[in-house]
């Protein structure tokens, strides 16, 4: 049939924001912790002060006798009517080893902050002066709390039974690196330290299980960012069927990987609602939130390289500080930092040696990024090395080792499969948004009147839409498309939205596909009693798989309308047209119905003119991108990702150097994340994990005592961007389309923490090369900077008015 | 013991109510019903609870219940009017200064104030006034771009 709508009336490709929106501007979108039910009780956790210790006795008694308390437990009470926490991503799987993840900690804790008892009453009031009558003793343990330390010969392992403290260790290489380096001109060592830093989401997480005493099943209203599987592991902990089990994710307040479960939490209040036949709420405190960790981890980086800047080899050993065990997926991130290697460049003999190591610090959970980030801090922190060492410019350096764009699809040597791009022209791309050559100029001037202005450039490939075997990280999800008989649109999809448009996005693309209008189409996600069994958002997935399969969908729902307007016009499909809710045909002048009435036929006339389809108008398709490849290769590799995103950032900053503070002047990016649907959306993701790479480079730290103890407890001491902070970001796609997606997606929301992050340091290093200080430890407070300054070896000469 | 508690919000006379060391957003959302004032760190360096307090923008996780007695508070349910939404509203909504959207009612709140006393705000100024306003998802740079052009937006139906 000929095309329906023209293609200015397309909506993919357009900045239209239309799904989400309204609701939170006026105050009435529901978050979860705005629910609340007839006998609502409330939840208080009782955690470990300690980072390691034994625990001789928990007394609630003390509690339970307060009015208003309805039920307090510890680890012994919770651990009889409950199984371990089945792990998101089992360490197993990769040859890691095992722990038992429980709701409350039994007879040790492992962490500070660690769960240890709950108490429920009628109100939070009651429930916090309970908690704090819980009296438990405890003999506290010597806390391991450094990662290389944890792995020294001695080290006290923190989980019993264990042999020592490797979580996991999993070389990743390929090629001779012995021979590269023996042939190189030079060897250029980098270490690079990346902090603790946190994702911290607005909402925090909060829980709220009602047990329906009817069904004798559990509906929890829950932060959660994959509903399905997080349904699942609820099962196995609370030793029910899956199927007594209800989730709904309402709106969330950013996830950034926080939300994704594991937590004890999930399971706890759950078995506490149906103790008590009541709904019961916890709400997670600022200070709770903090407690979840990711991304610290140290590297030491080798680059063997010719004088020319060509790198021929690529050491790096690495240790992350995964914190305690937990069924989070968090210790995957430093996996994925590690088969990510080496990142962009075309670096063929590499030997990388990962090392997760388990210590006495909270957990992690996923982070924004997901492990890449770190993977692009490490990899361009070490470039701007080489180029420093070798004496040429930071960009020769990383176009001279570009894999080209005429080299897609590119075997990488972890064995991944990129599949376009062309980074090159990103990189020239942001160098222009930033006026490149302008701002030479300009920190030559301003370093002749005493001030420090730096540049810093940085490459990230973030690829997204991961599956691996065996897990519920899946690369593929699913959609029902349902219209009704008035013609309006219900999309269901397995994929969910914590806040990032993707509603919009799979919205756009089905409004294109059935040629209705996008205020037709109803969305509804997360709910595991509706939607299709998806396994929610991660991995930037959202738009390629929940988009991909609506599609799919939408098309087989058009293809059933298309066939009843042909049968009740009485003319040939393929003389069809579409229009803004119109079918006419090129066959028949007078021949004209609208979308609502064909619609309204195909449920009412199904013994004549809809006999040629099965009603209703309804279907579920899933979309499995075809590039991911689970079959190992000749060197046992597999190729878990559909799709390369890849980005290129510049930035300039100005140093203080009285106070070492940072002051971030300009911003660029250039974005490839395949066909955009919605330039804006993209944007604001790409903005947005801008903010946590700044926040990361800069400011945004998590701190412990020796003893292990957090120091970092609330927003004052956990301190992020803030508009007066950011700089304008000038954001440029580069779009190269993923040949093996639908419509050429790729993921888009991962990128841009680890490029930004690496950017600014870049930029803070170049400002301060003429005083001889580089500073490769983040992040770069202004107290770190200003000592740094304080040790260099040559004396700054600030200008007359500073 | 509970204390009573008369106040008038979004010019509406309320009388809740509440104990000594209930917070204001506690009240607000909890007794009130009024969830549409968020609750991001309870330690006053987040913005989500953003209310206006007889006139001047105040953080309501900071503020008690029984503070309130005899004041009168604004909040983002009171921006909007039935019809129309408020030209920031509208403006953060036309450019995507939105994601998941929690921290949008504090923003709403402080954003109008500053338009309320500057018209014409510079960009600096934007910034500076809504630096109170943590936003995870944005990055800022549509929020600064909705309420610059919600100003102009204002100023052109003003003249
Ligand atoms: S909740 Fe009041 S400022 Fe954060
Ligand atoms: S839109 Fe999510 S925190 Fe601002």
């Amino acid at each position: 049939m000929a095309d329906s709508p023209d293609g200015d009336l397309k909506y993919v490709g357009r900045s239209i924001r239309t799904k989400e929106g309204r609701a939170p501007l006026i105050g009435k979108a529901k978050y979860t912790s705005d629910y609340a039910f007839a006998g609502q009780l409330h939840a208080c956790i009782v955690r470990s002060p300690h980072a390691a210790a034994r625990i001789n006795r928990v007394d609630l008694s003390a509690a339970t006798r307060v009015a208003g308390v309805r039920l307090a437990m510890h680890g012994a009470d919770v651990a009889a009517l409950t199984d371990p926490i089945p792990d998101y991503l089992e360490p197993a799987l990769f040859g890691g080893k095992a722990a038992a993840h429980r709701c409350l900690a039994i007879d040790e804790v492992w962490c500070y902050g660690q769960p240890v008892a709950v108490v429920v009453a009628e109100d939070m009031r009651t429930a916090r002066y309970a908690a704090a009558r819980v009296q438990v003793d405890y003999t506290p343990l010597e806390a391991v709390v450094d990662a290389e330390a944890a792995l020294a010969v001695g080290a006290r392992t923190i989980v019993p039974g264990w042999d020592d403290n490797l979580l996991m260790h999993v070389p990743f290489m390929h090629g001779d690196t012995v021979a590269a380096f023996e042939s190189a001109d030079q060897v250029v060592s980098t270490e690079v330290k990346i902090h603790r830093f946190s994702t911290q989401p607005m909402e925090t997480r909060c829980y709220n299980a009602v047990w329906e005493h009817n069904t004798e099943s559990i509906t929890l209203y829950g932060t959660s960012q994959n509903p399905h599987p997080l349904r699942l592991v609820l099962a196995q902990t609370l030793r029910m069927p899956e199927n007594k089990i209800r989730i709904i994710a309402s709106t969330i307040g950013g996830a950034f990987g926080l939300k994704m479960h594991g937590h004890p939490e999930e399971g706890l209040i759950c078995l506490l609602a149906k103790l008590t036949g009541q709904p019961v709420k916890w709400l997670e405190s600022r200070e709770e939130c903090l407690l979840i960790g990711a991304r610290e981890q140290k590297h030491y980086i080798e680059m063997a390289v010719n004088n020319d800047g060509t790198v021929l080899g690529l050491r790096d050993r690495f240790y992350a500080n995964t914190g305690a065990p937990s069924a989070c997926p968090g210790w995957g991130m430093a996996f994925l930092t590690g088969l990510t290697m080496p990142g962009p460049y075309k670096v063929r003999d590499i030997d990388v040696q990962m090392h997760a190591v388990s210590t006495n610090k909270p957990s992690w959970n996923a982070a924004r990024g997901y492990g890449k980030e770190s993977t692009a801090i490490a990899l361009e922190l070490a470039m701007d090395n080489v180029a420093r060492q070798l004496g040429v410019s930071p960009v020769t350096v990383r176009l001279k080792n570009f894999i080209g764009k005429d080299e897609f699809p590119y075997d990488s040597p972890t064995g991944l499969l990129y599949d376009s791009g062309d980074y090159a022209g990103a990189v020239e791309k942001t160098l222009q948004a930033i006026d490149y050559d302008d701002c030479l100029e300009e920190q030559a001037s301003a370093r002749e009147s005493g001030r420090y202005i730096g540049i810093g450039v940085a490459f990230e490939l973030t690829p997204e839409g991961g599956a691996i075997p065996g897990s519920m990280v899946v690369g593929y999800d699913t959609s029902s498309v349902r219209v009704g008989p008035d013609g309006t649109v219900r999309l269901l999809t397995g994929v969910t939205s914590p806040g990032t448009g993707n509603a919009t996005g799979i919205a756009q693309i089905v409004a294109d596909e059935l040629g209705v209008d996008i205020d037709a189409i109803e969305v509804l996600q997360g709910d595991t009693n509706a939607s299709p069994y998806g396994f929610g958002n991660y991995s930037g997935r959202s738009t390629i798989v929940g988009g991909g399969s609506a599609a799919l969908a939408a098309q087989d729902v058009r293809l059933m309308i298309d066939k009843v307007a042909a049968a009740l016009l009485e003319v040939e499909r393929s003389s069809l047209v579409l229009q803004r809710g119109v079918y006419t045909s090129t066959a028949d002048s007078s021949a004209s119905v609208t979308f609502a009435e064909v619609c309204y036929a195909a449920y009412t006339r199904a013994y004549d003119v809809a006999l040629c389809i099965d009603p209703p108008l309804e279907a579920t398709r899933t979309f499995r991108p075809p590039s991911i490849r689970h079959t190992p290769d000749a060197n046992g590799n597999i190729n878990p990702y559909p799709s390369y995103s890849n980005a290129a950032y510049a930035t300039v900053c100005e140093v203080d150097v009285q106070t070492g503070q940072v002051k971030l002047l300009k911003f660029a990016v250039t974005h490839d994340c395949g066909k955009v649907i919605n330039p804006i959306l993209v944007e604001g993701q790409a903005c947005g994990a801008i903010g946590f790479g700044i926040g990361g480079a800069l400011t945004e730290d998590v701190r412990y005592d020796a003893s292990g103890r957090q120091l970092t407890r609330s927003f004052m001491d956990y301190v992020m961007p803030r508009m007066s902070d950011m700089p304008p970001i000038a954001v440029e796609h580069h779009d190269m389309p993923n040949p093996g997606n639908y419509l050429g997606l790729k993921g888009a929301g991962e990128a841009g923490v680890g490029g930004s992050a690496a950017a600014v340091v870049n930029a803070v290093n170049n400002a301060l090369q003429p005083l001889g200080v580089v500073m490769n430890e983040l992040p770069l407070t202004a107290p770190r900077v200003w000592a740094a300054i304080q040790q260099a070896s040559v004396a700054p000469t600030p200008g007359g008015d500073q | 013991m509970a204390i009573h508690v008369t106040t008038s919000i979004n010019a509406e006379p309320v009388e809740f109510l509440c104990e000594a060391d209930d917070t204001l957003v506690h009240v607000l959302r909890d007794t009130l019903n009024l969830t549409g004032t968020k609750e991001g760190c309870s330690t006053g360096d987040c913005g989500a609870c953003t209310i206006v307090l007889d006139g001047r923008l105040a953080c309501s996780c900071l503020v008690l219940g029984v503070e309130a007695e005899g004041k009168s508070i604004e909040t983002i349910e009171g921006v909007a009017t039935p019809g129309a939404l408020h030209a920031v509203q509208q403006s953060l909504l036309d450019h995507a200064g939105l994601q998941c959207g929690i921290c949008t009612p504090g923003i709403v709140v402080a954003a109008r104030a500053l338009l309320e006393r500057n018209a014409d705000p510079s960009e600096e100024e934007v910034r500076y006034w809504l630096a109170g306003n943590l936003c995870r998802c944005t990055g800022y740079d549509k929020i600064i771009r909705a309420v610059l052009a919600a100003a102009q937006d204002l100023r052109e139906a003003a003249s």
